[in-house]
């Protein structure tokens, strides 16, 4: 399916351009990870579910980011900054599983 | 199903036990039952998967460029480590060598005067540059061995402490040192190692060093005198009663026992710079 073979075709790119990640982003790294495996996830479940609407997808996956940077952007200044990344890769982290358990469920017996 | 009657309770239990992407659900229901198409589908999706896949193999990029550079180094370190040793152990055997030669031509020439030779050699056997062979007792104190702990580190398999336990220091040696010179010891050697009149026992870090020389667990102190009046002396001694002690308590390695025939390596020869012979001898 071509979003997959863009998937690989972003990996490669990363792969070959190793770009060096400013400082001021590190922090930020495993939260948007860990939102782009949920999208994932997600948009997979959904495509299976035969609901897949491309737009819920980018918009999902984009303010998925831009919400859980902020809470750790805020959490960092408020003093709290690892313990809030920290829930928000377990709530992430529950969903990937979630939703990779469905598609389990829906590959192997529907 | 109305979204606004649920309570938020149980949206909660619904984040964990079923996290649908519910806009998904939303928009296929505005649409009559199927999802929507547009024309800005697929190059969006495009778009977005190259993005993901960007994102997470920048992050591993990030993670493992570190890798390979400091396993470069920490090899760095090990060989240059290793070649240090190397140099160390031939210029000490070219040193032993040389030692041998000396102690060759000075009998050769002192052959007329055996008086003299017979000083030279008791004056050496008490300095410690020669070597000797007699009755005595050997000292074992090694470091309790501590099996592989596993952690809970995620990634860190479980790991095995580099050297054991660190519960042995220079200082006991050093008290095991004194307590048998004190006992009546004639010429000690810690692990092949002679101590001469200018010998120290010092450590660096966790290495222990005699003369400059980094020793390891486990540690042999051989001394050689009366092995019988060494052995009750060294039993009765409170050095003795302090390591039984911490082999009990702590797991360290104690022993000792009497030798029939100890033979001990010669020290290094000391170059004595300030001290000269007194006036008048």
């Amino acid at each position: 399916m071509i979003a997959a073979l863009a998937l690989v075709v972003g990996i490669v790119a990363g792969l070959v351009l190793r770009p060096t990640v400013p400082t001021w982003l590190e922090p930020y790294l495993p939260i948007a990870v860990v939102a782009a495996l949920d999208a994932v996830f997600g948009a997979v479940r959904a495509r299976l579910d035969d609901v897949f609407d491309a737009k819920v997808f980018v918009v999902s996956f984009v303010s998925n980011v831009l919400v859980a940077a902020l809470i750790v952007y805020l959490g960092d200044k408020l003093g709290v900054g690892s313990q809030l990344s920290t829930a928000v890769v377990v709530v992430l982290g529950i969903r990937i599983f979630g939703n990779a358990a469905a598609i389990r469920r829906r590959l192997f017996r529907a | 199903m109305t979204a606004g009657r649920r309570s938020p309770t149980q949206a909660l239990v619904e984040l964990f036990t079923d996290p649908r992407e519910l806009g998904y659900e939303e928009s296929a229901r505005r649409h009559g039952g199927r999802p929507p198409r547009h024309l800005y589908d697929r190059p969006v999706i495009v778009l977005t998967c190259l993005v993901l896949g960007f994102v997470l193999a920048v992050a591993w990029v990030h993670v493992n460029r570190g890798a390979p550079t400091a396993a470069k180094v920490h090899a760095g370190l090990v060989k240059r480590a290793r070649a240090a040793q190397g140099d160390v152990q031939s210029l000490t055997s070219t040193e032993t060598a040389l030692d041998a030669e000396l102690q060759k031509v000075r009998v050769a020439a002192l052959a007329g005067s055996s008086g003299l030779l017979r000083q030279l050699s008791l004056s050496q056997i008490d300095a410690g540059s020669a070597a000797v062979t007699g009755p005595g007792v050997e000292v074992r104190l090694s470091e309790p061995t501590v099996a592989a702990q596993p952690t809970t580190l995620p990634g860190a398999g479980a790991r095995t402490p580099a050297s054991g336990g660190h519960v042995l220091t220079q200082r006991d040696l050093r008290s095991v040192v004194n307590q048998l010179w004190s006992d009546g010891a004639e010429a000690i050697a810690v692990n092949g190692i002679r101590l001469t009149a200018t010998s120290a026992i010092r450590f660096a870090g966790d290495a222990v060093l005699v003369d400059f020389q980094p020793i390891n667990s486990p540690y042999a102190v051989d001394a050689i005198g009366n092995s019988n009046a060494l052995v009750t002396a060294f039993a009765a001694s409170d050095v003795a009663s302090r390591y039984q002690t911490l082999a009990g308590a702590e797991g360290i390695g104690f022993s000792f026992r009497e030798e029939r025939s100890l033979e001990l390596p010669a020290g290094p020869a000391a170059t004595l710079r300030y001290a000269h012979l007194a006036k008048g001898r």
